[in-house]
């Protein structure tokens, strides 16, 4: 049993998965905002960057971890909040690419900022869980306390959002305002409101992932940690489908477990190529998504 | 009578081209006010022939043509007047605009938008130095086809599945795509050279029976700046003169209408999925053009050029220009190949540390800040400006003008 879980085969799902849920929640954040405002957010990683740099760094040196964590998030909160209010209320019923052009605007600018206070030199967070894997024996497990940690977070966040869109009135309201904006508003839901907290909870969702990645005890938190990981977000998004959050937290795993695999017996670099090639497959297979319910656009 | 102004045009674009070259010819040795002074007359006097309602060119590709050749002409001839720095400058700006050319026919006429165009100019790049490296004798025209090509296929491949959807897809793609780039040059290290990337084999330089004409000051770095120049200009006139015949072409009436009106477009015949790939495929070509062009220019190619950041700033000139127009371009161009000077213009004058944190940072603080500004204020950018004066200035008076071509909706 020992010589199974030490082997490589083990190993590598155990790794897969624990990046895997960072692209489900990356996809997640943004299937949120893509569901209710129809808008691809391409600040979705820079915006919780932001938050994670304010609440870790900056409120770092005089709280402890966890409140630093609870900091983080709420400034989040004020960002996506904040952002949908000024940024992009302007922008409903424009051209498609004038949201595009605004976000990835506000990403330069974030990016900038945030280098221009705090340099571009990686900062380790600390944690209280240490990055070091756990011994069967004499072979270490592909598991460390950390990745523990970091697969029960976004386990723990996944389900506090399908909790509060299944079971909850916010939640009914929150889903018949993407579905049925003039319906809603005429039942009494405050769409706007709606809207505004879709982008709320959305960059909550990305600021714990953005602090479970500037965790990383390799990587460090740089104004740029975030654009690699949205990559690989936005492609588990158009895989799973981006009206399914489901479907693409799934894609997430399968696509975090798939690429560990390829970069333990091809090569690092080849894991991007690989990534686009599994993108490029299901969007030619499954436009919509591979989980997508809804049929193809037709004219 | 249309075919007498016709002939008419062209004979003083010829006398314009013809004087122009013959000062030109005369610059070297003179050096002195007196050609700068004849040939700005015959600019002004060739476009003002160009212009005047007896001559003006009825047929819109020979207009084009005629446009397109005199601009090039007095740029070729104001190179040899210019610096060795403003002319690199100008150039690098030249081969930018071409760049920006494609992205703004891929919004303007099927309103999408791409976020990879500067990984798109860094597989030009990587195809011009490749080939080059491996077939030193083939012309530079050869040379430069065959990066478009390359440019072209990546483009298809990347296009094929994602324009095939409405929505942010191909933007979302290619960001990806961007994000990627350099992982992908490292995976084939081989060809590419990892990351110190590629030296041409050899300087360009002019042909032995022009080379005359290419002496420019003492040093040969400055003979050898002025023919790239040259060469970069005669290239980007010529894309200018393409990109313009296929904004109004078939093809881009086409592509206008499935980004208006997709059933339309289709009850018309006009196939969607081949439309929107079309469009991809050329702005993808273009852009390979322009980064096979600072190849050229450089004589070398690095990675580090072609990474996530340079496809941001790519979109952000275009959009300041004026992004779906062609002169945008070419205002984006030049606000990139000055953009530099511009910043640490504003760093000196301000009193920045000018190794601190914040003012290495200030380009981007400065282009994305432009970014959203432009977007959310006037989406169409300085041109778009432009033209929504001369529409207001033109339809003020009692003389309703035929409508201009304004090329985005945006």
């Amino acid at each position: 049993m020992d010589v199974f879980l030490t082997s490589r085969i083990v190993s590598d799902v155990l790794g897969g998965v624990t990046n895997g849920v960072i692209y489900g929640l990356v996809a997640l954040s943004l299937v949120l905002v893509w569901r209710s405002t129809g808008i691809l957010n391409f600040a979705q990683g820079a915006m919780p960057m932001m938050a994670t740099y304010v609440g870790m760094v900056a409120f770092g040196h005089f709280f402890g971890y966890w409140i630093s964590v609870v900091i983080a998030v709420l400034v989040g909160f004020l960002i996506g909040a904040g952002t949908e209010r000024v940024l992009v209320r302007p922008l409903y019923g424009k051209p498609e690419i004038n949201p595009v052009v605004v976000m990835v605007g506000f990403l330069t600018v974030l990016e900038a900022v945030a280098a221009a206070i705090w340099s571009s030199t990686p900062r380790s967070l600390t944690t209280p869980f240490s990055p070091i894997d756990f011994r069967l024996g004499a072979k270490p497990f592909a598991l460390s306390a950390f990745s523990v940690y970091q697969i029960v977070t976004a386990i723990v966040v996944m389900v506090l959002v399908a909790v509060l869109f299944r079971f909850t009135n916010l939640g009914l309201q929150l889903r018949a305002s993407a579905l049925a904006p003039e319906v809603s508003r005429l039942l009494g839901v405050r769409v706007n409101r709606m809207l505004t907290l879709g982008w709320t909870l959305s960059t909550g969702v990305g600021t714990v992932t953005a602090i479970l990645v500037s965790s990383n005890f390799f990587t460090g938190l740089t104004p740029q940690v975030m654009d690699g990981i949205f990559a690989f977000g936005f492609i588990a998004a158009a895989v799973g489908g981006l009206d399914s959050p489901v479907g693409s937290i799934i894609a997430g795993v399968v696509i975090g477990i798939i690429l560990q695999f390829v970069g333990d017996y091809v090569n690092s670099n080849a894991i991007i190529l690989v990534a686009l090639a599994i993108l490029i497959v299901s969007l030619m297979a499954r436009p919509n998504g591979v989980f997508s319910a809804v049929k193809t656009r037709r004219v | 009578m249309k075919f007498q102004l016709q002939r008419q045009a062209i004979f003083a674009t010829g006398v314009m081209v013809l004087g122009v070259v013959i000062s030109l010819l005369a610059t070297p040795s003179l050096r002195d006010g007196l050609a700068l002074a004849v040939l700005t007359l015959l600019a002004l006097s060739g476009g003002a022939v160009l212009l005047s309602k007896r001559t003006r060119v009825t047929h819109p590709v020979l207009a084009r043509a005629a446009t397109s050749t005199s601009a090039v002409s007095v740029s070729l001839v104001a190179t040899f007047f210019f610096s060795s720095t403003t002319n690199f400058n100008l150039a690098i700006g030249a081969a930018m605009a071409v760049t920006l050319v494609g992205l703004s026919f891929l919004t303007g006429v099927s309103g999408q938008v791409s976020l990879g165009n500067g990984a798109f100019m860094g597989v030009g790049a990587f195809a011009m130095a490749i080939w080059s490296n491996h077939h030193a004798t083939t012309p530079i025209v050869v040379t430069l086809l065959i990066s478009i090509v390359a440019g072209a296929i990546v483009g298809l491949l990347l296009g094929l599945p994602a324009t095939r959807l409405r929505g942010p897809y191909l933007a979302g793609m290619t960001l990806a795509f961007a994000v990627a780039f350099p992982a992908i040059l490292t995976y084939f290290n081989s060809w590419t050279g990892g990351d110190g990337g590629l030296q041409l084999p050899s300087a360009a330089n002019p042909p032995h029976w022009l080379s005359a004409l290419f002496v420019h000051g003492s040093s040969s770095l400055t003979s050898s700046t002025l023919w790239l120049t040259d060469i970069t200009i005669v290239a980007t006139g010529v894309a200018f003169f393409f990109m313009a015949n296929l904004f109004t072409s078939r093809v881009g009436r086409a592509m206008r209408l499935v980004r208006d009106n997709e059933v339309a477009a289709e009850l018309v015949g006009v196939n969607l999925n081949r439309t929107r790939v079309l469009a991809f495929v050329i702005s993808s070509a273009y852009a390979a053009l322009g980064g096979a062009l600072w190849t050229f220019l450089n004589n070398s190619v690095t990675p580090a050029t072609y990474s996530f950041a340079l496809s941001i700033v790519i979109l952000s000139v275009i959009v300041i220009g004026g992004i779906g127009t062609i002169p945008g371009a070419l205002i984006g161009g030049l606000v990139y190949a000055y953009s530099t000077n511009v910043i640490s213009w504003i760093t000196n004058q301000t009193g920045l540390n000018p190794q601190g944190n914040f003012a290495s940072q200030l380009n981007g603080i400065i282009f994305g800040g432009l970014l959203i500004v432009t977007m959310m204020l006037a989406p169409r950018g300085v041109a778009g400006v432009y033209y929504t004066l001369r529409h207001r200035r033109a339809t003020r008076g009692d003389v309703v003008s035929p409508t201009k071509e304004t090329y985005a909706e945006a």
